[in-house]
């Protein structure tokens, strides 16, 4: 008897991978601040969705062997799919492995005088920071932005 | 306005000039006055060097911290608008 089941691809793997790569993706409105209500919402949302949806599919794949027969395209979405997960979870723990800081100054303590060479090799102090220019007042305020580097 | 990081002054001219930023930049490349500031975040850099925690600190002329920010999150920072209120609210 000749084999009728005609195969199918396997699209619950395709759109779990689809979503893994949507999330990844959502990480630029984090950088972009388009909206922060919606970016953690979206971040963990699309990765939950995703992971389902791969489960249906590799449930689909082990039950009905004979339609889902794509055996490497099936492997290979999975087992992308699956390292996108990881790396996305790895990602997404060394964002938030940033140090508590509890020792750094609060709001009304003094902060620490220093002394550090600008751009350009000149050294500049935080009280020199407050001084005038010639022809402008001096600031009232002082803001310090302090950031990782490597820019 | 001043931004301060691990990062050597030709690297930072370099950044300031291709970006147009206007503010100073300071170096800090041993990390003592990050370290001072208990803002280091270890072999967090490239090739597990320590740099800055990202930090903001709004600082009067006392020498005294009015407005400060601290992320948990490293792609979470705060908004120019966040900023200028903040100074707005000292001014």
């Amino acid at each position: 008897m000749p084999d009728v089941t005609s195969t199918r691809r396997n699209s619950a793997l395709w759109l779990g991978l689809l979503l893994f790569l949507l999330a990844i993706a959502s990480n630029a409105f984090y950088f972009a601040h388009l909206s922060t209500h919606i970016t953690p919402w979206l971040n963990l949302t699309l990765p939950v969705l995703a992971l389902l949806v791969l489960l249906v599919g590799v449930v689909r794949a082990f039950r009905q062997p004979q339609i889902y027969r794509g055996k490497i395209w099936g492997t290979t979405l999975t087992v992308l799919s699956l390292l996108i997960c990881v790396g996305s979870v790895l990602f997404f723990m060394v964002a938030r492995s940033v140090p508590r800081s509890a020792g750094a100054p609060q709001i009304g303590q003094r902060v620490p005088d220093f002394t550090l060479p600008d751009s350009t090799g000149q050294s500049v102090s935080l009280s020199q920071l407050f001084a005038a220019s010639p022809g402008v007042a001096p600031p009232k305020a002082v803001l310090l932005v302090f950031y990782r580097g490597y820019w | 306005m001043v931004a301060i990081s691990v990062d050597p002054p030709a690297v930072s001219e370099n950044l300031r000039k291709k970006q147009g930023y206007a503010f100073t930049f300071l170096s800090d490349s041993s990390a003592e006055v990050i370290r001072r500031y208990d803002l280091l975040h270890k072999a967090a850099g490239p090739e597990s060097s320590d740099i800055s925690r990202p930090a903001e600190f709004l600082v009067d002329r006392s020498g005294t911290v009015r407005w400060e920010n601290f992320t948990e999150d490293i792609r979470v920072r705060p908004r120019a608008e966040q900023l200028l209120a903040a100074a707005r609210s000292i001014a």
